[in-house]
């Protein structure tokens, strides 16, 4: 096995490849358009098949949680006392099926199965199955509905339905295909946040960035910034559930305590920094304080210098 | 009177330089309005004293470090600016003029000097040869000799330290915390760090230990000839290690099906064996073989297929010895 | 005789015309010598163009350096042992953290006034460093390297890679997640290195990443022997400097044999004491109200632990910049592996550009064949080939400072990642080129240009009944006089002879011949 070894020479070669560098990034940025959708679903309350859901510890399993509430075969809450999921009334789905109609089947088509009435694939995925905590999800970050759907990834933007028509859509989706998971409503008292600490340092910081400023990763892709105060504790605690775009999902590798940590330590610490140093330049780190330092600093010092001395 | 010229230029021709009197302007003030020049350097000063003064109460008190700082910067600067002022507009600026002392000696001095070394170390070299050679012998093999402590107590030689990992045939898998890792732990999309059973808390098992665990659909895989077998269950298991620069790849794009190094941005497309797909890595992540045990946690069927992390010299391409 | 009772006035007489600096003068002249070269030290002229002054910003933070850095290694704990944190900082309550680390938080949070040296030292190290690199550039740009002064330039360059290996040094103490990965970024850098490399690592670490004596052994360094060989060069450096005297630029009544501006004592001492104190209050404003490496955030360091978003410190950041545009060459073959995706642009490129910098003289003085003493400088635009040179290469380490920020960039302007990097692999070569061709064209510019950065006097134009046009210089206006257009002064020697020991005189008469004598 032996790697290629080119001489110095290609330093030329970059220069002239330099001209198909617009198209290189481009020819490899296809972004998968697969969805990552669950494809099972919780079939009836009592049945344990439920396909990519650890029954190790509380990681969202109703079935292995504290409080399950069942109800005509449908899923009410589950959880335990840090994490309480809530599926939505199964009356709402009247008014989510309007909502649905109205605005997401052009994209979703009309079953919600990705699927247009022609055949032919929709622009946007199967939402079939997907679990209320999804639709929640991306309908209250005003994510959905998509404005460009040329963008790679879909940006918050001011939500178009509100929390309770959101919960109708997600009421509606979940009548086609019961899944998980549902609603969470994390309980915020009693978190443990050197936990939640230690947690984001280990799976959060590496694509959100240590104090949570987000930033840019792979082909056009971002990690958003958590610091925007408009993000609420359900919806970081639906995003670690979810996994949505091209964050991974946080299944059975974070209990629920520990999620309602992590909740808890990006609502209270990464969302209001105490910045005890001063002005805190934006979070981004050295880059930020080179630019004082050479700025501010050498620059302000060297405008005294001109002051003292003479010119000539 | 003093010279205007060094002794040592009798080349130099002598250049009158006026001389200034204690009158003259070059020794007068600077400013337009002395008097008042001093006023405002004096406000200043004053200003700057009531800012130590804030400082030395802010930090009796234990205010804010900025209220200390802000205060003692403050303070200093004033009090800088009054002093610099003050020499700046109230002392003599001139122009003054001194000459140059030729640095260069006299040819005769440096001649003198040349000879000296010259001629006395003829006396060493024509004399005793022998001696001084064999004290520069012995000087020089000291030089070399002593780098020996400088630099091998240090430390060990690296031997195969770096050529292989804690992990071996029947490794278990286990997260930070020292949980297992069974077939339901991960969705598809899923990630997280895991470590060979009893090494999670050991600098040197986060070290070079180090695994990323990632899910995906099995049908995406892409497996090269002889590793059918080492990603059951769509859980594909590499090195955390970057074949870069060696910081932790911890950043997963689950629908890119891409490992992102955070420090240079390697790219590494986990479908086929981490190989780089952009940025400066050269190598792609060694992939840890992967079964479900008996009691059906995940471990390792072996070790490593080769060296984890950057390159070094000594690197080949040869298995890992831990199967 | 009888003895009277010393009166003031009989004292003041047997002090000696100039009273008790006289006596104390006397005293140490006895023992030391000092009277005649202190006269000459008194009379030093220093010439007094404002850019001469940024080596002084080097040299005032260095000394904010070791003030802050004496306060902060009272309290600092150069160990990796762990310990559980049980201070202040809530989000790292009951963590193991290094001892390291702790000690650290413990000086933000625990130590009165801590937080406030702890920046102080951090801002004080980045303009230490920027300061010397604009001190360079200026010397550089007006050909102070020159003849007798090429050894002071090798002093300087060597205090700069000092400065540059001391801040990193120095940010790595801490143990924090962030400057734990630029460890391990330089451990690997150093295990590229062909036939030695993992040996050395080996060695430096005291085994395998991350071992247990590196912080001991850094703040060892850090603390006792960068600043010790620093104080050395400086001593050098400076010493140079007083033997060869500063240089100068063109002007009135300066010629290659003279020096011209303002006395040691007491203008200069004045300014230059005034501009200690003011780079020490600016550090001190930076510190109070600009966080700096807030490490709280961050964590201790864990191997396994990563943020993005992790650019090192500013005077790295040109390597890190060429660390992630190089293309991904490795060479592997007959049993061994060169990684030049590292080797070349982490440990030759830097070497190469410092070398640069070392033998730039000795090339000057071949190129040119100039090989006469210089104590006159050059305006950069006299020289525009080395200007033109000197643009390039910082252009070239601008322009991978700002691709060590690729993803910030990407972030910023919401472009793809990787299409900033390959944009930044094509500027890096493009970009020095541009700028030294576009600079040696402006100095060529000005060369042409008469009275040029002077300022003019403004012109009005008349315009006759005939209808032509014609300008008259305006008169000038109150306040309009700047040195520019005043002539400039015709430089003095300053002298006021010593008093005749025969007569103190009371009165303050001016002399026939010119010098003056001092009452008491």
């Amino acid at each position: 096995m032996r790697s290629q070894f080119l001489l110095p020479g290609g330093l030329l070669a970059i220069a002239a490849l330099g001209a198909l560098a617009l198209i290189f990034p481009g020819a490899a940025a296809q972004a998968s358009s697969t969805s990552k959708t669950l494809s099972a679903s919780v079939k009836a309350c009592g049945s344990v098949n439920l396909k990519g859901v650890t029954t190790t510890y509380n990681s969202g399993n109703p079935f292995a949680s504290t409080n399950l509430k069942c109800s005509d075969g449908m899923v009410i809450h589950y959880g335990n006392n840090s994490i309480t999921y809530v599926n939505p009334p199964a009356s709402y789905a009247a008014t989510g099926k309007l909502l649905f109609d109205q605005t997401c089947s052009s994209c979703h088509g009309s079953e919600a199965n990705g699927v247009a009435p022609n055949g032919q694939a929709t622009i946007g995925p199967n939402l079939q199955g997907v679990g209320a905590a999804t639709i929640d999800f991306w309908i209250t970050t005003g994510r959905m509905p998509a404005t460009d759907v040329a963008a790679i990834e879909a940006e918050r933007k001011t939500p178009r339905l509100n929390d309770k028509q959101a919960l109708q859509v997600a009421a509606y989706i979940n009548s086609l295909d019961p899944s998980v998971p549902a609603v969470p409503l994390p309980n915020l008292r009693g978190a443990d946040l050197a936990d939640g600490a230690s947690l984001f340092a280990l799976n959060c910081a590496a694509c959100h960035t240590i104090t949570g400023a987000g930033d840019a990763l792979a082909f056009g892709t971002n990690a958003p910034s958590l610091e925007n105060r408009q993000v609420t504790p359900q919806q970081v605690a639906e995003a670690i559930r979810i996994g949505p775009a091209n964050m991974p999902r946080f299944s059975g590798n974070l209990s629920d305590t520990q999620v309602r940590d992590l909740v808890a330590y990006v609502t209270e610490k990464i969302q209001h920094p105490s910045n005890p140093g001063g002005a805190g330049l934006g979070g981004v780190g050295p880059v930020a304080e080179g630019f004082v330092a050479l700025l501010l600093g050498v620059g302000g010092l060297a405008l005294i210098c001109f002051w003292i001395g003479e010119r000539s | 009177m003093s010279e205007d010229v060094s002794e040592h230029e009798p080349s130099r021709t002598k250049v009158p330089m006026p001389i200034a009197t204690l009158s003259d302007p070059h020794l007068g003030d600077a400013a337009k309005n002395p008097a008042r020049t001093e006023s405002l350097i004096a406000l200043i000063l004053l200003v700057g004293i009531v800012m130590i003064a804030g400082f030395g109460a802010a930090y009796w008190q234990n205010w804010n470090p900025w209220i200390i700082g802000g205060t003692m910067g403050a303070g200093l600067f004033l009090l800088g600016f009054g002093l610099t002022a003050w020499g700046k507009y109230l002392m003599p600026q001139g122009p003054f003029v001194e000459e140059r002392h030729v640095l260069a000696s006299s040819p005769e001095e440096r001649d003198s000097m040349a000879a000296a070394l010259v001629e006395r170390s003829a006396v060493v070299v024509k004399r005793r040869k022998l001696l001084g050679g064999l004290f520069a012998l012995g000087s020089g093999i000291f030089g070399i000799v002593a780098i020996f402590p400088l630099l091998r107590s240090l430390g060990p030689v690296p031997g195969t330290s770096l050529d292989r990992t804690q992990w071996r045939k029947g490794s278990v898998l286990v997260d930070s915390n020292g949980r297992t890792v069974n077939a339901g732990t991960l969705v598809v999309g899923g990630i997280m760090t895991v470590f060979p059973k009893g090494l999670q808390n050991t600098p040197e098992g986060q070290a070079i230990d180090q695994t990323v665990l990632v899910r995906v659909q099995s049908t995406d895989l892409v497996t090269a000839k002889g590793r059918e077998t080492w990603a059951p269950k769509g859980y594909v298991a590499y090195s955390k290690v970057c074949t870069h620069l060696g910081c932790p790849v911890g950043l997963y794009e689950q629908q890119l099906e891409l490992l992102v190094c955070p420090c240079h941005q390697s790219m590494f497309n986990v479908r086929n064996g981490a190989i780089p797909q952009f940025g400066p890595a050269p190598r792609p992540l060694p992939q840890l073989p992967l079964h479900f045990d008996d009691e059906g946690n995940l471990a390792a069927q072996a070790g490593f297929d080769q060296a984890v992390g950057p390159g070094f010299f000594e690197r080949t391409t040869t298995k890992e010895n831990g199967t | 005789m009888s003895e009277t009772l010393p009166t003031a006035k009989s004292k003041r007489q047997a002090l000696g015309p100039y009273g008790r600096v006289g006596k104390v003068v006397g005293e140490l002249d006895d023992r030391l010598g000092v009277a005649k070269g202190g006269r000459v030290f008194l009379d030093k002229i220093f010439p007094d163009h404002w850019s001469f002054m940024l080596g002084e910003i080097a040299l005032y933070s260095f000394v904010v350096l070791i003030a802050t850095g004496v306060f902060l290694a009272l309290y600092f704990v150069p160990s990796t042992n762990q310990i559980i944190y049980h201070g202040t900082y809530v989000p790292l309550r009951g963590q193991p953290v290094s001892e390291a680390y702790g000690s650290t938080v413990n000086i933000s949070f625990g130590v009165r006034g801590g937080l406030l040296v702890r920046q102080m030292h951090h801002w004080a190290a980045d303009i230490f460093v920027g300061s010397i690199v604009v001190h360079m550039a200026r010397v550089f740009f007006t050909g102070a390297f020159r003849k007798p002064r090429e050894l002071n330039w090798t002093i300087g360059t060597l205090m700069l890679i000092l400065a540059v290996l001391e801040g990193f040094i120095g940010y790595s103490l801490p143990d924090d997640l962030i400057s734990g990965t630029g460890l391990r970024i330089g451990y690997s850098i150093a295990e590229s290195i062909p036939f030695v490399g993992s040996y050395l690592v080996s060695f430096l670490w005291g085994g395998t990443f991350p071992g247990n004596v590196i912080i001991k052994r850094f703040y060892l360094i850090h603390v006792f022997i960068i600043p010790l060989v620093l104080f050395g060069l400086l001593a050098a450096h400076l010493g140079l400097l007083v033997r060869q005297k500063h240089t100068q630029f063109k002007g009135e009544g300066r010629t290659e044999t003279n020096v011209v501006g303002s006395p040691m004592f007491p203008t200069f001492m004045a300014k230059t004491t005034g501009f200690l104190f003011m780079v020490a209050g600016v550090t001190a404003l930076l510190g109070a109200f600009a966080q700096i490496n807030p490490i709280w955030q961050f964590g201790s360091y864990n191997p396994s632990k990563i943020s993005y978003a992790v650019q090192p410190d500013w005077y790295m950041g040109w390597l890190d910049g060429a660390l992630r545009i190089m293309p991904s060459w490795e060479f592997a073959g007959w049993g061994h592996t060169v990684p030049l995706e590292v080797f070349l642009p982490a440990v030759i490129f830097p070497g190469l550009i410092f070398n640069i910098a070392f033998i730039w003289p000795a090339f000057e003085r071949r190129w040119t064949g100039d090989n006469e003493l210089h104590n006159l400088l050059d305006r950069p635009r006299d020289r525009p080939k080395r200007t033109a040179a000197g643009a390039a290469m910082l252009a070239l380490l601008f322009t991978l400072f700002a691709a060590s920020s690729t993803d910030v960039l990407a972030n910023y302007f919401h472009v793809s990642l990787n299409e900033v990097l390959w944009a930044f692999r094509i500027l890096t070569i493009v970009v020095p080129v541009i700028v030294g061709f576009v600079t040696y064209g402006i100095c060529r510019e000005m060369q042409g240009v008469q009275g040029i950065g002077k300022r003019k006097r403004a012109v009005v134009v008349h315009r006759s009944a005939q209808g032509e046009y014609s300008t008259v210089t305006a008169a000038p206006r109150p306040g309009d006089a700047r040195e520019e257009l005043d002539p400039e002064p015709v430089p003095v020697r300053i002298d006021i002879a010593p008093l005749s020991a025969a007569s103190p005189s009371a009165s303050g008469e001016s002399s026939p011949t010119g010098s003056r004598q001092v009452s008491r």
